[in-house]
């Protein structure tokens, strides 16, 4: 099975002060994928920025930096995409590895893949392990317990553990604030699981994209019951490595694994390496930024 | 008797009389005597030359150093460190001497590993072929904190990222050198052994020339060199900056130091920014492309848009920049991996490979908790050693034998919470060095650091380099920062060398360059600052003296009313006016005067003084000087060296002042008078110096500038001063009036009666040959101006140049005898002052507008998802 979804992504900075100059950085050009077919995708900025320039970073996502040179009050982003996701089976879970196996290849592996898979197991800015975040993560983790049914059984948990909540964090709560008052957004939700991963010696990465919902139902959508969380802002979840399959994503904000409903722009160790949209501006003073992100299913010929 | 053997008498004499020189620590090596305390021979003419000195010589030598230090202002900033941030350096008379043969050894193996490191590096950030082979494990290079993926593919310019390179060295008890640590970011210290250089041979004059020791300055044209190939536009003369974080950096003085030696261009990230992927440079004149900088920013910091977005000191797009391939840093961003200890237990097995050859210089016995084996072996060796973070910064070396048994259950559990973020080396036993101590040779551990460039697809190294001392005997860790001298390092060479300078190149003339550096808006807005402080200094310290001699004077004859009034006026038209507060001091125009009497003169006099010499009383003189020399730090790469002792002499002078002040309240005022005198001297002289000395470009434009709007305020002060208190025509208030604005003699030889008010406001707002006249800072105001704004279109006028000219219709237009005037003078003159000061105020703001950048902070931008 095959959708074809339409995302819009809108974020408007409002300054109080004029701005003289700003550059950026955004990640918001959608990775290419087997199971992700990219159609097209437009960047417009207003005002028109004085320059553009296009980059592959590290981890193979694409970035694009813009400047701005004249002054101005607001800066408005807008990038749509029309991206198609096929279907894909997951393996059985039952049948992965026992977790302290993928460890212990993570420790010694040599091959490419494997020496990929490193990046993402070590601590990074905002995933700081520590014994508080490995004692959370070790009852999901017994010996002998297959990869992927230990992370799926810490996802379930956190997503019934913790409550979603938008007012609780900023970017700047630290993980260890998030496992205290147990509520959080999506960032902090996959950043934690991130961290119980890598605490168990493990290598997850985090995901950066949109998330189909029932918001705008187009004609033919017959049920939206089930909406999703992450509607109306960029959504995060995380994926997981297990040898012999790939990466494996995970969603523990809406706890599923992420099949045609979850479009992939970027991924990276955290956040920091991926942020939708980051800059350095001169003058400005206080800056609100507005966010909206629309994803629409497109109808099927 | 032959020369040599007259040379070996004189050392036995040395040995027994001078030196008494035994060496502390049993089993080390000591650098002069070997083990059966015979002198080792390279340092026996310099014994030999030291033997001949007269008694007490060597001490002489000594002291002068350190005025030349002083002099030079060589400091060395401690963090942390509140009473004062910089420190004197520290130099040792005695320098550091290394054989001929044996520095041939040192260069070599230092050719080889930075070599090395430079192809390391180079994998890292692109191939990764040492991670895909396994010769590295992966979490040595992936959890390290300084592994900046955003410079994963950058371009190096000539393949080389390693442009600049040091290493600490360390001599073992069996005489072999090891490398105790690798500094690949942004190496520091050569400028610091380069005016260790300069002082010890000034000291030392008849010794440094008879023994042949290595020229340094070869090495910096080498390095002038490297940067102007690693232009990566072709053509004309490229556009060097050296990128500082700024004076608060613990090395800042060695960067303008190397900045000014180098003849390249001190900038901070402020004077700098990105348009279109490339790096510009902020100056007067507009934008000018940036070709090549070296950095002595710490990696993280110099891009906030992809490294560390707290940063305040970076470029915001430079990462991109590198990538696009317009600017070439050196060194690389990205280096610092390098300096982590952890790569000492690499280096032998990667030189294997990489260069198919064996390590020449060992590093320290190193293992690194990131693998098993070597974990285990740490675990059960503690007690023989020093157990390191990966990151200097987050932690102090700790010795397993020092630990308490708590302490050393806390430092297993770190260990064993990220192992891969621990190395273990072991306990290095430091070689010891004569050190100058109390009129006697004490044997002190050092450790040396050598410096090298690259040049011409290899690298050569510095003959010479910084040599420290360790504060006490048997300390292993030595740090400029922990406190510690310093030493000069010769390199003995075998045949006679040549003298070469870098001032004056070898070789074809080199093309004649005028008014050379740009002038960045920064620095501009700096040197602005610092012509209005330096001139507030000396105005202020004018009514002051003019104040307590008036009071002296007066306290002499018995006070009388009019000397009272005379110094209520004086102490109202101080900058500020509210420095006494309520006590004593008037509103600046109009409001109720209070009777100025009602305090004792003669303590309101003393709280003034003690007001002033206050660096924390806002507007005080104390206060004024503060800011002078903190800019003058600031731009210290663009102050002559007598300038900045001027300012430091001065600073210290009105320091001491204050502190007479407070520690004598009841202190002889005539003293005061003195003291208040030798400041007005002193900030004469500087002025004289600024005028005579600095080169008529466009800092000093703008310095003058500074300094004629300044005294131009403070003329209208005065005036308005004087006629707000509506003084009588023959008061003694326009005596002093004429006093501080040092206008007496020009008065009398234009008038023979009294001073009168409207000749004497005539001469200090109208008359042109005054150069204490409002008109005459007008007239030099324009001439900054005109030279300022050479760019604007032929008969157009800027904005500050609108603003002067018609200040200056004004002023000359001026007619204080005309019918319309008779009879309201004081009115005239008042308006006259209330408008012009009013439109002095404007054009300030109208400069800054147009000249300085403004101290918008830049700030980081995120979005939630």
């Amino acid at each position: 099975m095959i959708t074809t979804y339409n995302c819009r992504h809108t974020t408007v900075y409002n300054y109080t002060l004029p701005v003289t100059v700003s550059h950026h950085a955004a990640h918001l050009v959608p990775r290419a994928l087997p199971t992700q077919i990219i159609h097209g995708n437009i960047i417009r900025v207003t005002p028109e920025p004085a320059h553009r320039s296009t980059r592959t970073d590290y981890f193979g996502n694409n970035v694009f930096f813009f400047t701005l040179e004249e002054t101005h009050r607001s800066l408005t982003v807008e990038s749509l995409c029309t991206v198609t996701l096929c279907e894909h089976d997951f393996p059985p879970a039952d049948e992965t590895p026992p977790w302290e196996k993928v460890r212990d290849f993570l420790a010694s592996a040599r091959s490419p893949e494997a020496l990929v898979a490193c990046q993402y197991v070590f601590d990074s800015s905002f995933v700081v392990t520590s014994s508080a975040v490995e004692a959370y993560a070790r009852p999901s983790f017994p010996p002998g317990r297959p990869i992927l049914t230990a992370v799926v059984d810490l996802m379930h948990r956190i997503h019934c553990e913790f409550t979603y909540d938008p007012k609780a964090t900023t970017l700047a709560t630290p993980l260890k604030d998030v496992l205290g008052h147990r509520r959080g957004v999506c960032q902090d939700f996959a950043h934690l699981q991130i961290a119980c991963c890598r605490t168990m010696g493990l290598a997850a990465r985090y995901v950066s994209g949109y998330v189909h919902t029932c918001r705008t139902p187009s004609p033919t959508e017959a049920d939206c019951s089930t909406m999703l969380i992450g509607a109306d802002a960029s959504h995060a979840w995380l994926a997981v490595y297990v040898p012999g399959v790939g990466w494996v994503d995970l969603d523990p904000t809406n706890d599923t694994m992420p099949s045609i409903e979850h479009i992939t722009i970027a991924w990276g160790r955290d956040y920091d390496d991926v942020s939708p949209l980051k800059g350095v501006v001169t003058g400005g003073g206080q800056h609100t930024p507005r966010v909206e992100v629309s994803v629409t299913r497109r109808p099927t010929p | 008797m032959t020369e040599k053997a007259m040379s070996q008498v004189a050392v036995k004499k040395s040995v027994a009389s001078l030196l008494q020189y035994s060496v502390a620590a049993r089993g080390t090596f000591d650098e002069m005597t070997g083990p059966d305390g015979q002198l080792r021979p390279h340092w026996a003419d310099f014994l030999a030359a030291l033997a001949t000195l007269p008694d007490g010589a060597l001490q002489k030598r000594r002291e002068k150093g350190l005025r030349l230090i002083r002099d030079s202002g060589v400091t060395y900033n401690v963090y942390g460190d509140k009473a004062g941030k910089d420190r004197p350096w520290e130099l040792d008379p005695i320098p550091f001497l290394i054989a001929a043969d044996e520095w041939r050894i040192l260069e070599e193996s230092l050719i080889q590993r930075a070599t090395l490191l430079n192809l390391i590096l180079h994998d890292l950030y692109g191939a990764q072929k040492l991670l895909k082979d396994g010769y590295l494990p992966p979490s040595l290079v992936f959890s390290h904190p300084e592994f900046w993926r955003p410079l994963h593919g950058a371009s190096l310019p000539r393949n080389t990222s390693l442009v600049l390179y040091a290493a600490d060295l360390a001599r073992s008890p069996d005489g072999r050198w090891w490398v105790i640590g690798d500094r690949t970011a942004a190496p520091s210290g050569a400028g610091y052994a380069l005016e260790n250089r300069i002082i010890t041979a000034r000291i030392h004059p008849d010794i440094y020339k008879n023994l042949w020791v290595e020229r340094l300055a070869p090495f910096f044209l080498k390095v002038h060199e490297t940067l102007r190939r690693l232009s990566p536009r072709q053509g004309d003369m490229p556009r060097i900056v050296l990128y500082t974080p700024g004076p608060y950096n613990e090395t800042y003085f060695e960067h303008a130091y190397l900045a000014r030696y180098l003849g390249i261009t001190l900038v901070d990230g402020e004077d700098l920014t990105n348009r279109g992927d490339r790096v510009y440079l902020k100056t007067l004149n507009g934008l000018r492309q940036v070709d090549v900088m070296i950095r002595r920013t710490d990696d993280g910091y110099c891009d906030p848009l992809e490294l560390r977005s707290d940063s305040s000191l970076g470029i915001a797009g430079l990462v991109q920049a590198v990538h696009a391939g317009t600017v070439s840093v050196a060194n690389g961003l990205g280096a610092s991996v390098l300096e982590s200890p952890a790569w000492l237990a690499f280096l032998p097995r990667l030189c294997r490979v990489m260069l198919h050859e064996d390590l020449k210089m060992p590093s320290v016995a190193t293992w690194w908790c990131g693998q098993k084996k070597e974990l285990n072996y740490v675990m059960s060796n503690l007690d023989t050693l020093c157990v390191r973070h990966l990151l200097p910064s987050l932690a102090q070396p700790l010795c397993g034998r020092n630990l308490s048994s708590a302490e050393r259950v806390n430092l297993i559990e770190r260990i064993m919470a990220s192992p891969h973020n621990y190395v273990a080396q072991e306990i290095v036993s430091l070689s010891t060095a004569p050190l100058w101590n109390m009129n006697r040779l004490e044997s002190r551990p050092v450790v040396m650091r050598i410096h090298l460039t690259s040049y011409n697809s290899s690298y050569v190294a510095m003959p010479g380099g910084l040599t420290r001392v360790a504060p006490a005997d048997g300390l292993s860790t030595v740090s400029m920062q922990h406190g510690g001298t310093s030493k000069d390092t010769w390199v003995l060479s075998e045949k006679p060398v040549e003298p070469i300078t870098l001032l004056r190149p070898a070789g074809a003339p080199s093309k004649l360059v005028r008014g050379a550096r740009d002038l960045s808006s920064r620095v501009a807005d700096n040197m602005f600052w610092m012509g209005r402080h330096l001139e507030r200094s000396e105005l202020t310290t004018r009514i002051l003296r003019a104040a307590l001699a008036s009071h002296v004077e007066g306290a002499g004859q018995g006070a009388g009313l009019a000397q009272e009034e005379t110094l209520a006026i004086v102490l109202s038209m101080l900058s500020g006016h509210s420095v006494i507060g309520d006590q004593a001091a008037d509103p600046p125009c109009g409001g109720e005067r209070r009777n100025p009497t009602t305090l004792p003169q003669e303590s309101v006099m003393r709280q003034v003084i003690r007001i002033h010499c206050d660096p924390e009383h806002f507007s005080g003189l104390g206060h004024s000087i503060c800011h002078l020399q903190r800019i003058a730090t600031v731009v210290r790469d663009r102050l002559s060296l007598d300038t900045w002792r001027a300012i430091w002499r001065l600073a210290e002078t009105v320091r001491c002042t204050g502190r007479g002040v407070i520690s004598q309240p009841d202190g002889d005022l005539d003293e005061m008078l003195l003291r208040l005198n030798e400041v007005i001297q002193m900030t004469e002289a500087l002025s004289g110096l600024v005028m005579e000395n600095m080169t008529r470009d466009l800092s000093w434009r703008f310095l003058d500038a500074g300094r004629r709007l300044e005294r131009a305020m403070h003329v209208l002060d005065l005036l308005a001063g004087t006629v707000e208190a509506g003084t009588a025509e023959d008061s003694p208030v326009l005596d002093v009036v004429l006093g501080i604005s040092d206008s007496m003699m020009t008065y009398r030889a234009r008038y023979l009666v009294p001073p009168a008010l409207v000749p004497l406001a005539d001469l200090l707002l109208s008359d042109e040959s005054n150069p204490r006249s409002l008109v005459f800072q007008l007239s030099a105001l324009q001439e900054h101006m005109d030279a300022i704004g050479v760019d604007r279109m032929p008969g157009t006028f800027t904005p500050e140049q609108k603003a002067i000219i018609a200040m200056l219709a004004t002023v000359r237009t001026l007619d204080l005898e005309s019918p319309l005037s008779v009879g309201c003078a004081h009115k005239v003159i008042g308006n006259i002052c209330r408008e012009m000061t009013l439109k002095l105020r404007t054009l300030s703001e109208i400069l800054n507008l147009q000249y300085f950048t403004h101290a918008v902070e830049t700030l980081p931008l995120f979005t939630k998802p």
